[in-house]
Parts: C-alpha cells; sequence; structure tokens
C-alpha cells in the first residue's frame, strides 16, 4: 500500500509529463472501447440481419441439396422436423425453390421461385416484415407473388402488376401461371434481390407440379438457443434430414468474422504499441531526472527489486488512472452508441448490402464484457510491461556512480 | 424447342440436300455444309413430329406442328397432350418468343434463358440459333473419311472459331458417303469431353424423298436419359407467307 502512496506522489512530481501520457493512454483505451464495440456490433448486426431475415439459426435440407440445389433432392418428412422444432421452442419454416422465367410486358428475368407458407415465415422470419412497397403475401394461396428488390427494378413491376412465370415442371411440362405482385422487399442481400419471386406453398405446388416438395425447413431459435445447440438438438441420421448451421450455410459471412477479429487485433496492437512507447518514454524520463536519488536509495540499502516495483508501480498507478478515465468516456460513449447509433443513411446509403448480406444503415456498438474487458485489462498490461525496462535500467544503477551523476 | 427445330430441320435436310449427290470424294466439308445451308434458307417446310423424353424425373410424349421458311424463320406448335395445346414457339432471326394459351401471354425468351431445356426434353433454346450458323460459326475438316462398321462414311469435325460464341469445344458429325445421309452428331465441350450424342434411324421415304425419321439425343453424364424425334410427316418447299412467323399470328 505503501509504495502505491510513494508512487502516486511520484507521478505528480512532473505534472504535466503525467497528465500528457494518461491523455494518451486514455485516449487510446476510450478509441480500443468503442472501437472494439462498433467493430462487434457491426458483426452482431451481420449475423442477426443474415440469420433473423431469412437463413435462421440452422436449417434442415436433404444431404446433397445444398451441393447442386437439385428440385429432386427433397426434405424427407418435413412435418417431423417443424414439429421437433417447435417443441424445442424453435420457430420453424418451410420453403420450396425451384428456377424459371418470370416476365412482365416485355420484359423478362430468370427468377428463383419460393414455395412459402406465409403465417410461419411472418412469425419465424423478419423478411415477411421487410417489405418496401405492398404487402407480403396473405395466408391464403390467391395468385399473389413479392419480389427481390433488383427483380422488381428489372421487370418494371410495382405492386399490382401482373407478371407470368414459366418454369420446367416436375413432370416435364411447362409450368406457366399468372401472378398479381403483392409486395416489393427491401434489400435483403443480393440473392434475394436479385432473383427471389414468393409465392404462396400452393400457389407454387401448382406452378411446378410439385407435389408438396419441400427442400429446406429454415429454424430460427431467435436468441433463446445457440445455432450449435439447435443443430444438436435436431441432429438426424436420416440422410433427407441434414442440419446446417448458418456457419456452414454462410461460410463466407463465417470467414469474414474471423477476418474482421483478425483486424481487430491488428489494429489493438497499433494502439498498444502507441501507448507502449508513450509510458516508456514517460518512464525513462522520469528515472533519468531521479539517477541520484535511485543512487542513494541503493546505497540505503533498497535492493533492485524495490526499485524495479516502486517503479512499475509508478507505471502501474498512472495505467490505472489513464484506463479508468478512457473506460469511463469509451463505456459512455458506446453505450450512447448502443442505443444511438450512427445513422450511415446521412452518407447517402439506404440499403447497403455487402458479399450478399444486408446492413442496417444504423450503426450501432454492442457493450458486453469482451469488448471493455479486453482493452482495458490489455492496456494496464502493456503499460506496466513497458515500464519494466526503465525500471530495471535504475534498479540495476550502481549507488556510487549515480551519486555523483549530475 | 428451338433446339430441336433447327437441329432437326438442318440434319434432316442435310439428307435432303445430300440426296441426289453422288458419291464425290473431292468435295469439301465447307461445300457440302453451303449446300445444306443454302438449300435450308431457300426452302421451306411443314412437318408434324412426336417426341418423346426419359428422363430420371419424368416421361413424357408429345406432338406438334412445326413451319420453317428459310434460314431463320420457324413456327412450332404444340398439338398435344392436351394440358400444353397450342403452346407455340416462334424463331425469327435469333430471336425467341413463346405463346402460353393457359395465360394468353407472348414471352419473349431472355438471352439468359437460351441455355434452358425446351418442354423438359434434351434440347436447349441455344441450339437451334446456333445450329444454323454451323459453317458460321465452325472451322471444319474432313477428320476421317473410310469405311466404318462395313459402311463408307465421312466425319467431318467442326472446332469453333476464335471467338465465335459457342457452347461447344469440337462437334464431329458422321455421314454416310451413300446419299449423304447424317448416322450421328456428336457433341463435346470445352473440355472436349463428350457431353451428348444425336444419332439418326430409320430411313424413311416422304414423298419423293428418303430420310432418317427418327434423331434421339443422349445427354453422355445421364445415358439413361433420352429425347426422341420421330417425324411423322414432312413437306417441302411450300408457299408459307412471311405472315405465318408474325408475333400476331403467334398466338392465333
Amino acid at each position: 500500500m505503501k509504495s502505491i502512496i510513494y508512487a502516486w506522489r511520484n507521478i505528480w512530481r512532473n505534472g504535466s509529463r503525467t497528465w500528457i501520457t494518461i491523455a494518451a493512454v486514455g485516449i487510446n483505451t476510450a478509441l480500443l472501447i468503442i472501437s472494439f464495440g462498433l467493430m462487434d456490433g457491426m458483426a452482431v448486426d451481420m449475423v442477426r440481419n443474415a440469420t433473423q431475415l431469412v437463413v435462421g439459426d440452422a436449417q434442415v435440407h436433404h444431404q446433397e441439396y445444398r451441393a447442386d440445389r437439385s428440385f429432386y433432392k427433397v426434405v424427407d418428412d418435413p412435418r417431423s422436423v417443424m414439429q421437433k422444432a417447435r417443441s424445442a421452442g424453435v420457430h420453424a419454416a418451410a420453403r420450396s425453390y425451384g428456377f424459371g422465367l418470370i416476365s412482365s410486358g416485355n420484359k423478362s428475368a430468370g427468377a428463383n421461385f419460393w414455395g412459402v407458407i406465409p403465417e410461419d415465415e411472418k412469425s419465424a422470419f423478419d423478411l415477411a416484415h421487410h417489405v418496401r412497397s405492398g404487402n407480403y403475401l396473405p395466408d391464403s394461396p390467391e395468385g399473389q407473388i413479392v419480389l427481390g428488390s433488383k427483380l422488381a427494378k428489372s421487370l418494371n413491376a410495382t405492386v399490382g402488376t401482373e407478371l407470368v412465370a414459366v418454369v420446367q415442371a416436375a413432370d416435364g411440362s411447362l409450368g406457366n401461371e399468372l401472378y398479381r405482385v403483392s409486395g416489393i422487399l427491401k434489400s435483403a442481400g443480393e440473392d434475394v434481390d436479385r432473383s427471389a419471386a414468393i409465392l404462396h406453398a400452393e400457389d407454387f405446388e401448382r406452378l411446378f407440379v410439385s407435389g408438396s416438395r419441400v427442400h429446406e425447413v429454415a429454424l430460427n431459435a431467435k436468441g433463446n438457443m445457440t445455432a450449435q445447440h439447435i443443430a444438436a438438438v435436431m441432429a438426424d441420421d436420416h440422410p433427407g434430414r441434414q442440419v446446417s448451421t448458418w456457419r456452414q450455410l454462410m461460410p463466407q459471412l463465417a470467414g469474414m468474422l474471423e477476418m474482421f477479429d483478425g483486424g481487430l487485433w491488428i489494429f489493438g496492437a497499433i494502439f498498444f504499441l502507441a501507448a507502449a512507447l508513450g509510458v516508456m518514454n514517460t518512464m525513462l524520463m522520469a528515472t533519468y531526472e531521479r539517477i541520484r536519488e535511485f543512487g542513494i536509495l541503493k546505497a540505503l540499502g533498497a535492493t533492485p527489486y524495490r526499485i524495479l516495483k516502486d517503479v512499475c508501480t509508478e507505471a502501474l498507478v498512472m495505467a490505472l488512472v489513464a484506463v479508468v478515465s478512457g473506460l469511463v468516456i469509451g463505456l459512455s460513449t458506446s453505450l450512447y452508441l448502443q442505443s444511438h447509433g450512427i445513422d450511415l443513411s446521412i452518407f447517402g446509403a439506404g440499403d447497403i448490402s455487402f458479399t450478399g448480406i444486408a446492413f442496417n444503415p444504423i450503426w450501432s456498438a454492442t457493450v458486453n464484457l469482451r469488448v471493455v474487458l479486453m482493452p482495458v485489462l490489455i492496456m494496464t498490461g502493456v503499460c506496466v510491461g513497458a515500464s519494466v525496462y526503465p525500471a530495471a535500467k535504475a534498479a540495476r544503477l550502481d549507488p556510487v556512480r549515480a551519486m555523483n551523476h549530475v | 424447342m428451338q433446339a430441336l427445330i433447327g437441329l432437326t430441320i438442318s440434319l434432316f435436310l442435310t439428307a435432303v440436300s445430300a440426296r441426289a449427290e453422288e458419291p464425290d470424294s473431292t468435295i469439301s466439308p465447307k461445300q457440302i455444309l453451303d449446300k445444306v445451308d443454302d438449300l435450308y434458307r431457300g426452302g421451306s417446310s411443314h412437318a408434324k413430329m412426336t417426341m418423346r423424353v426419359r428422363t430420371a424425373h419424368w416421361s413424357r410424349e408429345m406432338s406438334f406442328e412445326m413451319w420453317t421458311k428459310g434460314k431463320k424463320k420457324s413456327l412450332v406448335r404444340i398439338l398435344s397432350p392436351k394440358k400444353e395445346k397450342g403452346t407455340a414457339t416462334l424463331m425469327s432471326d435469333d430471336n425467341l418468343w413463346n405463346y402460353l394459351p393457359k395465360v394468353k401471354k407472348i414471352i419473349k425468351i431472355p438471352s439468359s434463358m437460351m441455355g434452358n431445356s425446351w418442354m423438359g426434353s434434351h434440347f436447349t433454346n441455344d441450339d437451334l440459333v446456333k445450329e444454323s450458323r454451323m459453317a458460321e460459326d465452325y472451322d471444319l475438316e474432313v477428320g476421317f473419311q473410310g469405311l466404318r462398321d462395313g459402311q463408307r462414311v465421312i466425319e467431318v469435325t467442326c472446332t469453333p472459331k476464335k471467338n465465335a460464341a459457342v457452347v461447344w469445344g469440337k462437334v464431329i458429325v458422321q455421314v454416310k458417303v451413300e446419299g449423304y445421309q447424317p448416322n450421328w452428331v456428336r457433341y463435346f465441350d470445352e473440355d472436349l469431353e463428350l457431353a451428348r450424342t444425336l444419332t439418326y434411324a430409320e430411313v424413311k421415304k416422304f414423298g419423293d424423298r428418303s430420310l432418317p425419321a427418327v434423331m434421339r439425343v443422349v445427354p453422355a453424364d445421364k445415358p439413361q436419359e433420352v429425347t426422341e424425334v420421330e417425324l411423322d410427316e414432312i413437306r417441302f418447299d411450300l408457299e408459307i407467307k412471311d405472315d405465318v412467323f408474325s408475333i400476331r399470328n403467334l398466338q392465333r
């Protein structure tokens, strides 16, 4: 305790220098907390957008379906899969997919048709509420269709437009039907934007003569369960019911998050290095000024360890003051950014999507133990570590020569 | 569909054009195809055909009626099955339109859909347009001339010209020297792997012309699947008005 008091007195022997160092370390800490929080926020937002919107935490497919998206590789007994999920408290939605042509007037485009059960989509996923104009599909099959934003644009379609769908039906015939646009989605990732043409499951069955083929059961626990946990609950040996988590379904996103994490560490390392050099400089100056003092201390019997400890304690005390003030500033800013966020739309960005994943234009930070404690603890450690060299220099002084140092 | 028409017509016509020719060893493969082209361009035809498709997932049979005029105009109208009766496809120049009687709409096939199958067959939309330009897009040479299985044949190897927008890496056509009727056509992909084989069979007389009445296409990766087209009747060099190949007539 005494050494802390001595340290406290010592660091204020040159107040302005100490203030500058504290300010530098404190600002570094605050910036790290804020940027870690923002980066984490972006990652969380990305995962939430990607999973809550349409993919879900996990999905069940025929084990070969994802490789070639063959119309004929279907989920075996999807009803039992849905039941199992629901009894575990996980939302589930069954979907069918088929490719074809969609046309309006003399405009036409390739589309990926989805057959969905609108009630299930509305309760399990956000996409059903992610409508830019018009409405999502009604609960009963009424020949209505919902389009991805870019697909609608390329077809010049608006709500109410009549569209013709032409597909290769499951019996080899040319399936064709008329649909009326009931709604156009907001941006929801490149895939959905460019190609999604969403139909009621019964309309889909009629168009594709598909029977009740289901290609995908999407599962969403809405944060109540981790993807791994869901995968464990839903695990099934049947080849027609393979479970994949969002990390497997969206490896590019999982990879991007890992990259983010790596980037964060590099970013952090630069800040830590800058702070360490600042602290080292300060402590070198502080020990250089006090060479005679250390000489006397040693002559009076102070062990090198004692001097090492004293100098390091000074650095620790300084670091604590800096880090605590940085924590206060960083945490309060992060908390503000968590509740308010940065509105990126002021930069002219409405719907942002990157590698097929839609971003929320409001960039919010997340505050959790990891993003707060990591900068604080590492910064403290780095500051103390940086003082070891000056401290060791002081500890190894020869008392006689040190006392005669001018 | 278009594929089918193109292949059927150009290759049936290959047979027809060669009908009166005496075997001639001095004729170049280019000349052969040019003759076919010229005849195809100038001629017209009206035919009825039956198509049978067998895939791993469905089997179906359908019949249709087809009109052609010159090289770049053809119209196909489905006669059966009932569900698809009246569905029609028009090729005019390099454009394709489908008429769908069920929804009473005409759809122009976008270029992105040209590679798709027509009516669940093993033909793609692209085939016709490309097929009618065989001599423009490919360099032709005689790869083999002589006896195969006791039959005198010529094999013409077609390699795509530089910058030609074609889907095949190589096409080989085997023609009987006797009567210049086609035996088979082998299509190779860009890696020069066999992609599909067309075979001709059952030479029949239509009017005063003899030609193979059956054509089968088998994809190389799915040997158990087949599309078979049988020519039920065909007449050549009829008066067909250009109006027949109009969008207006398509939805008649």
